[in-house]
């Protein structure tokens, strides 16, 4: 397990390498002078100046020295200034992280609570009514645009029936009640989508489980049937579902902007759009970096909790 | 084809059969009409591809279903509701949505298609070859695949979107981009689904006896390796194309994709949330049109994925 874990720990590295230069050379591909990007102003024009502002950015080193400089500062968590605030980009964006985590943890656990019931039952009543119900809606689930969905739930829970604000924050410490009111909305639109492949993943997972030989076993030793499905089948059918669901949390930390922008929810994905549409390229940059360095970390923990879940796969 | 191989002597020593090109398209029209025959068993294939058909009928007769100009403003009809005239009514520049949606949808459509091709042009050989070679070449592309497929959700597209919009490309350009930006997105997966089913199928015989009688290797991986690892591969580039289509709306949905008023379903969604509340409509039926051709999708490849690789039906 612990060789396993370095070695798993050393593959994050190339990762990791490919990602920064990715994101690295995002920012050397923008058209005109880094400096005119910088600075933007007349005093950029003045070739005196512009010479010094060069030497002070680095900027007439090769590109390799400047991407060394640049990853040394990222290590110390120094993703320069936003253009617009001026603040330090890493203040923003370590700001903005507990919004998002807080949505996507309450979306995937709702889209567990509603997939694992229904994909269970769909498995045990295969090939019946409920079966094919169960399969129709996870697939019309997962062909829904998000956005839209989103829109809908608004139409009808906001402006309609004014049970719910139609956007908007508020933290879970601040005023639980509100908090939850506000995130009611974002999280079933995150959640729905989840639900859907999660549904379609218990059931193939439990269909799985359920061809086994100790699952025979089981029935003969005149276990009831709850009990073999609930006891057994299910219980070995979680493991794939779980890690997969985990794996899932990665990417959904990442579409989660396009929600937060409809639902004005100050995450990270709301700050990487509002950056975008402010051309504010530091923190472009560094929220996409941080995204992608949260989604390898939450892949490896997720790899490594397979493992201890399931100690046969370590065996092969 | 036979290939007949001589010793130094000119003694013949053995012969293999290797399958041409035209061998191969005949077997591929055989699996074709097979394929066909076999839409009529899988219920969900069916209907998909009765959805495909239609939605592809709809769209290549798009100039004859529709005589309203998708970018024109009407300034007598604005926000109509459905009517005779307008069976979807009118945006607030009063053009007729049922031709929005239209002309949109076969824009949409064929972006998404060159995306997914250009995607597998590039993946396919990448993965192949990688898978093929092995070694450290192997390994160094596959890192270069982990590290592009760590980007998280749109994050990767919206980079690229980003980019070309400082470059203030515009029209064919920004469609191209886009193109560029979704397939480019795509390839890593493509490049390891290619590369897992060429591990298992170069251990096999026929391989081996290529190997053996000599073949450039360049050839074994393209033309006799890649035919049998082909039905993973349609199966997913079918998925992805409704997976494609989604993340377009969601891009221009955003304002980053194609910029108005050329009709565009996400773009359009967008613009009619400033409406919600007088004219729900408006946001009902570009969102109906995404569902739509993405389910459309999904039912196919997921009952393509039964046909084609059995070990997974009846799951």
């Amino acid at each position: 397990m612990l060789i396993y874990t370095i070695n798993r720990i050393l593959h994050m590295i190339p990762v990791l390498f490919v990602l920064t230069v990715v994101v690295f050379l995002f920012m050397q591909m923008l058209p005109g002078d880094v400096i005119d990007t910088l600075i933007g102003d007349e005093e950029a024009e003045d070739p005196e100046t512009r010479a010094l502002l060069m030497k002070e950015y680095g900027l007439d080193q090769p590109i390799y020295v400047q991407y060394g400089v640049w990853i040394g500062k990222v290590f110390q968590g120094d993703f320069g200034k936003s253009l617009i605030t001026r603040r330090p980009v890493s203040l923003e964006l370590f700001e903005s992280i507990p919004a998002t985590v807080y949505l996507a943890i309450v979306g995937i656990s709702l889209s567990i609570l509603i997939a694992v019931p229904l994909g269970s039952i769909a498995a045990v009543k295969r090939n019946t009514p409920t079966d094919y119900a169960a399969q129709v809606t996870s697939l019309i689930g997962i062909s829904i645009p998000e956005f839209w969905f989103a829109i809908m739930c608004v139409l009808l829970f906001s402006l309609y029936l004014g049970w719910l604000p139609s956007s908007g924050y508020m933290s879970p410490f601040e005023d639980f009640g509100q908090s939850i009111k506000y995130l009611i909305l974002p999280a079933a639109a995150v959640g729905f989508r989840q639900a859907a492949y999660t549904t379609r993943l218990t059931r193939s997972s439990m269909l799985d489980e359920m061809n086994k030989e100790y699952v025979d076993t089981a029935r003969s030793l005149g276990f009831s049937e709850k009990k073999v499905i609930y006891k057994y089948i299910l219980r070995n059918a979680m493991i794939p579902t779980i890690t997969i669901s985990g794996l899932q949390l990665a990417n959904l930390l990442g579409g989660t902007v396009v929600l937060e922008t409809i639902f004005a929810w100050p995450g990270i994905g709301q700050a990487i759009y509002l950056a975008i549409i402010d051309r504010d390229y530091p923190l472009i940059q560094a929220g996409i970096l941080v995204l992608g360095i949260i989604v390898v970390v939450v892949n490896l923990l997720v790899d490594l909790l397979y493992r201890v879940l399931n100690p046969r796969v370590a065996l092969n | 084809m036979s290939q007949i191989h001589l010793d130094g002597g000119g003694r013949k020593v053995g012969e293999i059969h290797v399958p041409t090109f035209n061998e191969h398209f005949l077997r591929y029209k055989v699996a074709f009409i097979d394929a066909v025959q076999e839409l009529y068993k899988s219920k969900t294939a069916f209907i998909g591809g009765v959805m495909l058909v239609s939605l592809v009928i709809v769209l290549l007769g798009t100039p004859w279903l529709t005589e309203y100009d998708p970018t024109k403003p009407n300034y007598t009809a604005f926000l109509n509701p459905p009517n005779a005239e307008h069976i979807m009514g009118t945006d607030r520049y009063g053009r007729d949505i049922f031709s929005r949606v239209l002309w949109g949808g076969r824009r949409l459509v064929a972006i998404a298609l060159a995306a997914v091709v250009f995607g597998m042009a590039i993946g396919i050989p990448y993965g192949v070859l990688s898978g093929y070679y092995g070694g450290l070449a192997d390994s160094v592309s596959m890192r270069v695949v982990d590290g592009l497929l760590a980007f998280p959700g749109i994050l990767l597209y919206l980079l690229i979107v980003t980019l070309a919009r400082e470059y203030h490309l515009e029209g064919f350009w920004n469609d191209l981009i886009l193109v560029f930006a979704l397939g480019f997105a795509f390839f890593p997966e493509v490049a390891r689904l290619s590369r897992s089913s060429v591990l298992i199928e170069k251990q096999k015989e026929y391989v081996e006896a290529s190997n053996t009688v000599g073949e450039a290797s360049l050839y074994i991986a393209m033309r006799q390796i890649l035919p049998n690892c082909m039905s993973p591969l349609i199966v997913n580039a079918t998925v992805r194309l409704g997976y494609v289509i989604l993340i377009i709306a969601a891009l221009s949905f955003l304002g980053l994709g194609t910029p108005p008023p050329t009709p565009d379903w996400g773009s359009d969604l967008s613009s009619a949330r400033e409406h919600m509340e007088t004219h729900p409509l408006l946001a009902v039926f570009p969102g109906l049109a995404i569902c739509y051709t993405v389910l459309a999708f999904n039912l196919f490849g997921d009952g393509l994925r039964d046909i084609l690789d059995p070990r997974l039906s009846d799951r």
